[in-house]
């Protein structure tokens, strides 16, 4: 692909479809350090494993032949970031895949039991009775690994002008999760759905800030004014940022700003009485909100309750208190204009003005969790809560909605396959993958739509599907590669012949590595791949040069029929090297080559071939008639063993010539001597055929040792009469 | 069966790197609580391998990178000693460095360094075709003197002095392969290799090894290779290997035939239940575990500690049951026991990341 031209004026005119202009605003998408000079000629670009675009650059060829010194070019590789855009460094990109293999490997494994379980009871559900829990588990260790290690923040003393607290730097692959963790996985949450999504924006509304600012952005830029402020209740700014906060139910961030209003000052409590009984008043009224949850962190306000009567009864009574206090007179007396202005704003929020409501946040999402929680408290049901959400993106339309907030909208709006798509396209593969356990964990409904095996694309499912990309993500890179077995072998149409492929397309050279891969396939069961993995290392080694190596690899996948073929090679250098001396390089091999119970092919020889050297050598030092005996032996065994390459048959006889001339009586009998003269004449008809190798031993080898065999021959004639 | 000593479990600390770490090895310091080590990383953002020296904080959960140096390949073995540490790569090439304590840059101070990551270089590399063709498989300090052997996958075993060069103790020509090696005495070493061969070589024979083991007592038709070899300051005639198939047995040079198994998946002995089926990368003699027997014979094998392939470390000893120190979902590619304080693991995982366990 060549690069786009420079001569636009050329172009232009040559009718090109789109014409390129290049003094318009060319924004950089991505920087590219090439370390190159200028100019270059060519640009290549391709894919690369993975996510990865291979970019080649190249300079013109120096045309004087004394060159600048510089490289002609060089080949960078792309990144294309891939998901979550808060994790952008791969390292913590792999330790999330790292961390949730276990996690997911587990509660495969359970799922697996807990459906023969279940076949065996003969019961229609898959799913254990309280399957959900085994999935909020697997829930809590993926969430684990989704924070972000690096903020640990806790400071000794606490600053009293310090309204925002710092916790963990919250990211949105954790914000998705937890929503779809809530909305999916969690049984216990489900009569307080709308006070869990107030705690899920008060975690994660910092993320929502984007072209428009959201609560959480007031605050911090106010937190930042709040050192050089002096009458703080004089600022409009002050209010602001307490009826916002109070709109989305930061009751201890509001009770806290409203403690810091200039009245509480020891010298100003005498002439401002009136004025902080009122801000105390709505302090109090405030801290008192009734809410209907089982529970409230520490630190958080608010009156808990669990029944919805009572929920019920102590909301009334907290309305009535706020509409007393509205109409009282003491409002009169209070003569700080701000001061009352903003107090009776907040108590608007608090009886639920929809108009104030609506002024007061800033993110569709946040008018939303007002509506919850000074509204209608008892929202239940999707629909409800969806129609709900449609009101309030009418009311607060946003032009690009943050991946959180469509998220949302495909969960509430129970759309599956928009919460799959919105998963996909905002957090990942990693995402949709370990997030489909969350949604089958409660819905049959979603269980069915993922399980159903769709013909045009092969007959997997969409979950299958969804976990083939994720190990395709994993393989293409070589540190990860191997977690992605686990993701495969989950799949049961496809995934066991990814993995083959996958397995295949290792690198052989390095030993350790090749190890690990055949590990992987000693897991899996996969003993063919691993034979023919150790194939292609014994042929690599033996190409290379390192014929222990290759040896040992084929022994190990017993491939008789290549280790024969390379036999014939060895013996080519046997022949010619394994005496004396040399013998010792050959030890090591021959060693390896090992016991007979070894599947060695006519590589077996050479085992046989250096006893019997060695035993010779015995001979001729020692002379003593038991060794020539037992060499005598092992000469027959040879000579007999049709693995005994014919190329051999004439070195042998003509290093055993003192066997046969022995002194004393013959080491071989009649039939043995018949049987060897036999073989020599097998021997001196093949010579005459074309082919055939010659040998490096004297021209009269064959007469001699014919001639020892006749002696040898007659000798044991007369022995045995 | 819990040991007697072990009945405390040892405090773990967890370190993410961001990068993968080939091997680790603790390094001398002059304070415990001020610890260092040394690791052979390769990233695999940009493909670059690198060896670092890291110093530990005293609360076991924060490194920071002192040294560094870039090798030509990735590091296949590093072995260090209290002065020296060496590391060898799988283009062959060898590179000696002194450790820090040696240089005396950082005094008694670790921490005078401020923030910036020196770069160390080494006071000997040996590379080129002569020396080694391919991976060199393992490589060996002498403990207090100055020489290292170097065995490779092209089957050649070198002594390269510290002064620079080396000399050829012997050349396969390919028709062996060796993947470990460790110095018995100051003449003696014992390499590794396919076929759970083992080789005692002395240099004052040389031409050939004086002793060979071939590991054929699984009489089945799997073998393996041996992947780390140690032997006991105390009891130069045994040493220890370990290797593939969970494979752990050690070789006495008075007894050559018969090699006393640890663990192994092919033993037919009942009685040592193999505590991992895969590779076992590392063996060390732990000095820290006392053995349970009284019964201190010399020919009995003292506590090893081991890590393998399906994510053990843990520590074995002839005729008991083992005990698991660590079991992880990922391999366990290297250890060490710091000589100093032989309480203290340190060890590498696979999913980038760096274990120090320090028992009670």
């Amino acid at each position: 692909m060549p690069d786009v031209a420079a001569d636009s004026a050329a172009s232009a005119s040559c009718g090109e479809l789109v014409p390129f202009v290049p003094d318009t605003e060319i924004s950089v998408v991505y920087p590219l350090h090439h370390g190159l000079k200028p100019p270059i000629s060519r640009v290549s670009i391709s894919w690369a494993r993975g996510n990865n675009l291979r970019v080649s650059l190249l300079r013109n060829p120096p045309s004087n032949s004394d060159s600048d010194g510089e490289i002609g070019g060089k080949v960078v590789e792309v990144n294309l970031d891939s998901g979550a855009a808060d994790v952008r460094e791969p390292a913590q990109w792999r330790r999330i895949a790292y961390g949730s293999v276990t996690p997911f490997a587990l509660l495969q494994s359970r799922k697996n039991s807990a459906s023969i379980l279940s076949k065996l009871q003969s019961s229609p559900s898959p799913f254990h009775l309280d399957w959900w829990e085994y999935v909020m588990e697997y829930s809590k260790d993926i969430k684990e690994l989704l924070g972000n290690p690096k903020s640990n923040y806790n400071p000794l003393i606490e600053d009293p002008k310090e309204v925002l607290k710092k916790g963990e730097e919250p990211t949105s692959l954790k914000a998705a999760w937890e929503l779809m963790e809530m909305f999916y996985a969690d049984k216990l949450c489900q009569s307080w759905l709308p006070e869990r999504l107030v705690d899920w924006l008060a975690d994660y509304d910092c993320l929502l800030s984007g072209d428009q600012p959201a609560v959480h952005s007031k605050l911090v830029e106010f937190q930042g004014t709040l050192v050089t402020l002096q009458v703080i209740e004089d600022d409009p700014k002050y209010w602001e940022v307490i009826s916002s906060a109070l709109a989305v139910g930061w009751l201890e961030i509001v009770v806290k700003l409203l403690r810091l209003h200039g009245s509480y000052q020891l010298d100003q409590i005498g002439p401002r009485e009136t004025e902080n009984g009122l801000v105390e008043t709505v302090a109090v009224l405030i801290s008192m909100m009734p809410r209907m949850r089982p529970e409230l962190k520490n630190g958080k306000l608010g009156e808990c309750f669990k029944a919805k009567p009572d929920f019920m009864k102590a909301w009334e009574k907290w309305r009535e208190q706020i509409t007393k206090l509205d109409s009282s007179a003491f409002w009169v007396l209070c003569d700080h204009h701000q001061t009352r202005e903003g107090l009776k704003n907040l108590i608007q929020i608090m009886l639920g003005n929809t108009r104030i409501l609506c002024t007061a946040t800033s993110h569709w999402i946040e008018l939303y969790i007002s509506h919850f929680l000074f509204i209608r408290p008892f929202t239940v049901g999707f629909e409800s809560m969806y129609n709900l959400a449609q009101k309030c993106i009418k009311m607060k339309p946003m032009s690009s909605p943050h991946k959180l907030l469509r998220l949302i909208i495909g969960i509430i709006g129970e759309n599956t396959e928009v919460v799959l798509a919105e998963c996909s396209r905002g957090f990942g593969p990693w995402m949709v993958t370990h997030a489909i356990e969350l949604l089958t964990a409660r819905s049959d409904q979603a269980d069915i739509l993922l399980h159903k095996e769709h013909d045009d694309i092969g007959g997997i499912s969409m979950e299958e599907l969804h976990r083939l990309v994720y190990a395709q993500v994993l393989t293409s890179h070589f540190l990860t590669w191997q977690i992605a077995p686990v993701y495969l072998t989950s799949c049961m149409r496809q995934g066991m012949s990814l993995l083959e492929v996958l397995l295949y397309r290792q690198p052989a050279q390095h030993n350790q590595l090749l190890l690990k891969n055949l590990e992987i396939c000693r897991l899996y069961e996969l003993d063919h791949v691993s034979s023919n993995i150790m194939k292609i290392a014994g042929v690599y080694h033996w190409k290379h040069g390192r014929k222990g190596l290759g040896v040992f690899w084929l022994q190990q996948a017993r491939d008789e029929f290549l280790l024969n073929k390379i036999a014939q090679q060895l013996f080519d250098s046997v022949g010619k090297s394994i005496s004396g001396e040399s013998f010792k390089q050959w030890e090591g091999l021959i060693e390896l080559l090992g016991s007979e119970s070894k599947p060695a092919g006519s590589l077996e020889f050479l085992h046989k071939y250096r006893d019997f050297k060695k035993l010779l050598q015995q001979v001729c030092e020692r002379k003593t008639p038991d060794a020539a005996r037992h060499a005598a032996d092992l000469l027959m065994l040879l000579m007999k063993n049709p693995s005994t390459p014919q190329r051999f048959w004439l070195p042998l006889l003509y290093d055993s010539l003192t066997l046969l001339s022995w002194q004393g009586r013959p080491l071989l009998n009649v039939s043995q001597t018949n049987l060897l003269l036999n073989k020599l004449q097998e021997l001196s008809m093949a010579s005459l055929r074309p082919g055939i190798v010659a040998t490096d031993l004297p021209a009269e080898a064959l007469d001699s040792v014919r001639l020892a065999l006749a002696t040898n021959l007659g000798r044991a004639i007369l022995e045995e009469q | 069966m819990a040991r007697t000593n072990l009945t405390e479990p040892p405090k773990i600390h967890r370190i993410p790197q961001p990068k993968f770490i080939d091997a680790i090895r603790w390094l001398p310091s002059p304070s415990p609580f001020r610890k260092s080590f040394i690791s052979s990383l390769f990233d695999s953002d940009f493909h670059t391998p690198s060896l670092e020296i890291h110093s530990l904080d005293p609360s076991k959960t924060l490194t920071t990178p002192l040294f560094s140096w870039t090798p030509p390949s990735r590091i296949s073995s590093l072995k260090s000693t209290p002065s020296l540490f060496a590391a060898s790569t799988l283009l062959g090439s060898l590179h000696i460095f002194k450790t820090p304590e040696e240089m005396s840059v950082l005094g008694n101070d670790m921490s005078g360094l401020g923030g910036e990551t020196a770069v160390m270089e080494p006071v000997v590399s040996v590379v080129g075709r002569e020396f080694h063709v391919g991976s060199i498989g393992g490589v060996d300090l002498m403990e207090g003197g100055s020489e290292c052997v170097s065995v490779g996958e092209d089957g050649r075993v070198n002594l390269v002095v510290e002064k620079g060069g080396f000399r050829r103790v012997f050349d396969g020509n390919g028709l062996v392969s060796y993947s470990a090696v460790k110095w018995a005495s100051p003449s003696e070493f014992v390499t590794g290799g396919c076929g759970f061969g083992l080789q005692w070589w002395d240099l004052r024979q040389p031409g050939a090894a004086v002793a060979q083991f071939k590991g054929s007592w699984d009489h089945g038709t799997t073998s393996g290779i041996i992947h780390s070899i140690d032997i006991h300051p105390s009891r130069k005639h045994t040493c220890l290997a370990g290797g593939s198939s969970g494979t752990v047995f050690a070789w006495d040079l008075r007894r050559q035939q018969e090699p006393i198994i640890l663990s192994s998946i092919g033993s037919s002995d009942t009685m040592t239940q193999p505590l991992s089926e895969s590779e076992v990368w590392e063996v060390q003699y732990d000095h820290y575990t006392k053995s349970l027997n009284s019964n201190i014979s010399s020919s009995r094998i003292l506590p090893a500690m081991i890590c393998s392939e399906d994510g053990i470390l843990a520590v074995i000893e002839q005729g008991e049951e083992p005990t698991e120190l660590l079991a992880e979902p990922c391999a366990i590619n290297s250890f060490d026991i710091d000589r100093q304080n032989p309480s203290d693991v340190i060890c590498s995982l696979e999913w980038e990341s760096i274990v120090i366990l320090s028992r009670p």
